[in-house]
């Protein structure tokens, strides 16, 4: 609280550092705000909204790259709910999804909880190791997984050999394929969702496991009702993450498997690679990229709700 | 596609080139033109490749082409975008079985009238080169490659296994794999292979359509009709799944890069493949020899690998008479000659003598061979789901599925991307 001024004169705050401000109006501080924001929208708007943008004018057409393409309605559409090779991939998508989230969001919780225990030695060291396949390049990552699991110069297959396990060709069995590519996207990017609970942990005030402590809580009630609770918001941030990136999955496949054996690791960004840039049938490929962003953002926004009413439930 | 080269006087040739290119054919330029020429020839072949660009460039005064040398695939990655963007080459080589899926979609300029006329230097072009680059009786491209698939062979092998002539037929084929297939600890997997036969994405894709017409079967017929479904056909996978598997003459689940390394290790007495294979021998040091694909119960044939080049939309009318001009050189006496010494495939022209390729054994070898290629898919758009679904099928197949069901399946599968 301040007192008037004894001279009388009206109180003038001192000129903030970097010398004097201009009087703005809310249109002044609209114009600066406009400015400061103008670079990032003007790549947002021509590397994202415009091409967003294109490909839904394209989806509606038989656009293929060259000439003008031709306006043909609903058909891109409703190709991609009838083709047996789109039902297909959306399977293999979601059996990708539904093997990647769960695992890499486990093993990054369950390496968080472990390494966030001031009492464990080398704990930086691990931490860091932890994360480093995620600066991978995926691409980079997925040749180096080909080599090691190649059955005939493979490391580990060599190794394995000596245990007297034969891994045979898991690139080439239909079974085994997706299990690996999907083994592949958990080792590159459960580092990062690893650091983000690792954050989310750290966020969580001692006093409330000191108290749950002198309440007789052991570990496990620790964890179940104090940590996963109060890490919920981070938990919904890392699932949404991870099924994003499982939606997307595309790299390691394309690297590895190019979709294959006989289409056992066919996902829908591979498909909406192969329409577009193989078959050059860029109006369905915008079509099933449509399909797949209302498909990510339904399931985004069910996971929000899901998440908004537990931390209701624990307010 | 991997191409390595045996350059044996290819430069001396292309030398030649630029004494007897005094014809020209194709349309008339109207001005100065620059052209852009993208193309995958990475080795030896892309410097006779540049040879003979220079060559031409340096014959006239109004046409200069500038080459971009890129792998196969970054081309056919980066094409679409930088044709619609406009960036895009003038002209463009890439493996013949992409042409289709790019003409279709109007990215080529037709070459009819530049094969009409009689100075292009067309006439003579093996008729299975020329059918790889039409579609719909249209031509859109001017070929750079056209070879059968072949069988090469490490003579080394066959030597210490006694084995003194190369077999003539499928049935010869399996006996002399037997006797070339060794499993010296007998645990029932070989540690040396009679044949490497992939049995999905195969070297040009190109091994099973082989073994189909030489039983008499085929994959599409007028382009239109899947074929696939038949009983030859039928008849070919049973034959050859017993060889790999209960014969155990190859391994299976190999891919044509994993095959090509299996011979290249010598463990694989014999594989087969494309001319780049004789240089991979001899970075091996492996002694080979090349024959072709022994005959089937009904025919001697071999899918042919092949490579063209086209006139994209993004060169106007001046731009395409220039590169007419250019492809009518490429093609002239000597360059025919020059360019199959140097890119290590046979002649494209069935009129060079066989005495301008002697001096290359590879070249010579595959000359005497080329009469047996067919062409992969001619003409056909969607052939990328036509052979993911020869892929599933062959691949389905040796893994001990029922061959009727699948047949079934790829019959279905092949006549709704033709339709």
């Amino acid at each position: 609280m301040t007192t008037a001024p004894p001279t009388g004169r009206r109180y003038r705050p001192p000129a903030p550092l970097g010398g004097r401000r201009r009087a703005d109006g809310p249109a002044g501080r609209g114009l600066k705000a406009a400015a400061f924001l103008a670079p990032a929208l003007l790549i947002l708007g021509a590397f994202t909204i415009w091409p967003m943008l294109s490909a839904l004018r394209l989806s509606f057409t038989d656009a293929s790259g060259f000439g003008e393409p031709e306006f043909i309605g609903l058909e891109n559409y409703v190709q991609v709910f009838t083709d047996p090779d789109i039902l297909n991939a959306v399977t293999n998508t979601a059996l990708y999804t539904v093997l990647f989230t769960p695992i890499a969001v486990a093993a990054a919780l369950a390496l968080a909880l472990l390494l966030n225990n001031p009492r464990l030695p080398f704990r930086g060291f691990f931490r860091t190791a932890l994360f480093v396949p995620f600066v991978v390049s995926f691409s980079v990552a997925a040749f180096a997984w080909s080599y090691l699991v190649d059955p005939q110069v493979g490391l580990l297959n060599y190794w394995l050999r000596g245990l007297g396990i034969q891994l045979g060709n898991v690139l080439e069995d239909p079974h085994l394929a997706m299990p690996m590519v999907v083994l592949v996207a958990v080792w590159k990017l459960f580092g990062f969702y690893f650091v983000i609970f690792l954050a989310g942990l750290q966020d969580i005030p001692t006093s409330i496991y000191e108290a749950a402590r002198m309440d007789g809580a052991g570990a496990w009630s620790r964890l179940r009702n104090v940590t996963l609770p109060l890490l919920s918001n981070t938990m919904a941030f890392v699932l949404i993450f991870a099924m994003i990136a499982a939606l997307q999955a595309f790299d390691q496949i394309y690297v590895m498997t190019g979709g294959g054996p006989y289409g056992s690791t066919q996902t829908l960004v591979m498909e909406i690679y192969e329409s577009g840039f193989r078959k050059l049938d860029i109006g369905f490929a915008s079509a099933l990229s449509y399909v797949l962003l209302a498909a990510t953002l339904l399931l985004s926004l069910v996971q929000f709700v899901f998440f908004g009413r537990k931390e209701k439930d624990l307010a | 596609m991997k191409r390595k080269t045996v350059l044996i006087g290819g430069a001396g040739s292309a030398a030649l080139a630029l004494l007897g290119s005094g014809c020209s054919g194709g349309g008339e330029t109207g001005g100065p033109a620059t052209l852009t020429f993208w193309h995958g020839y990475t080795e030896a072949d892309g410097d006779v490749l540049q040879g003979i660009v220079d060559d031409f460039n340096a014959s006239q005064s109004d046409i200069t082409i500038n080459t971009e040398v890129k792998t196969w695939a970054s081309i056919d990655d980066t094409l679409l975008t930088a044709l619609s963007a406009g960036e895009g080459p003038d002209i463009v080589a890439m493996p013949a079985e992409r042409l289709p899926v790019y003409a279709d979609k109007g990215a080529f300029a037709e070459l009819d009238d530049f094969y009409n006329d009689e100075s292009s230097n067309t006439a003579n072009l093996l008729p299975g080169a020329v059918a790889m680059v039409e579609i719909e009786s249209r031509k859109y491209a001017v070929p750079t490659g056209f070879v059968p698939l072949a069988v090469y062979y490490n003579t080394a092998l066959f030597e210490a296994a006694g084995v003194t002539a190369f077999p003539a037929t499928w049935d010869e084929w399996v006996a002399t794999a037997k006797q070339l297939t060794v499993d010296e600890d007998g645990d029932g997997t070989p540690e040396q292979y009679g044949v490497v036969l992939p049995d999905h994405a195969t070297v040009a894709n190109g091994l099973w359509p082989s073994l189909f017409y030489g039983n008499g079967g085929d994959i599409v017929s007028e382009v239109v009709d899947a074929v696939i479904d038949s009983p030859e056909n039928a008849a070919t996978l049973e034959f050859w799944r017993s060889a790999i598997v209960d014969d155990k003459i190859s391994p299976t689940g190999v891919d044509g890069v994993g095959a090509d390394e299996l011979f290249s290790a010598g463990k694989a007495a014999m594989t087969i493949g494309g001319p780049w294979m004789a240089s991979i021998a001899t970075e091996n040091n492996i002694e080979y020899a090349i024959a072709p694909i022994p005959a089937g119960p009904v025919a001697q044939a071999a899918s042919a690998i092949g490579v063209a080049m086209a006139v994209t939309v993004d060169a106007d009318d001046n731009a395409r008479a220039a590169a007419e001009k250019f492809f009518a050189f490429f093609l002239n006496d000597d360059n025919a000659a020059a360019w199959s010494l140097g890119s290590g495939w046979p002649p494209l022209r069935s009129d060079v003598p066989a005495e301008a390729v002697n001096s290359n054994p590879v070249v010579a070898s595959l000359t005497e061979i080329a009469d047996l290629g067919r062409p992969l898919l001619p003409g056909v758009v969607n052939s990328v789901d036509v052979l993911a679904a020869i892929d599933e099928l062959t691949q389905r197949a040796v893994a001990g599925e029922d061959i009727a069901g699948l047949l079934a399946e790829a019959q279905e599968t092949v006549q709704g991307a033709l339709d």
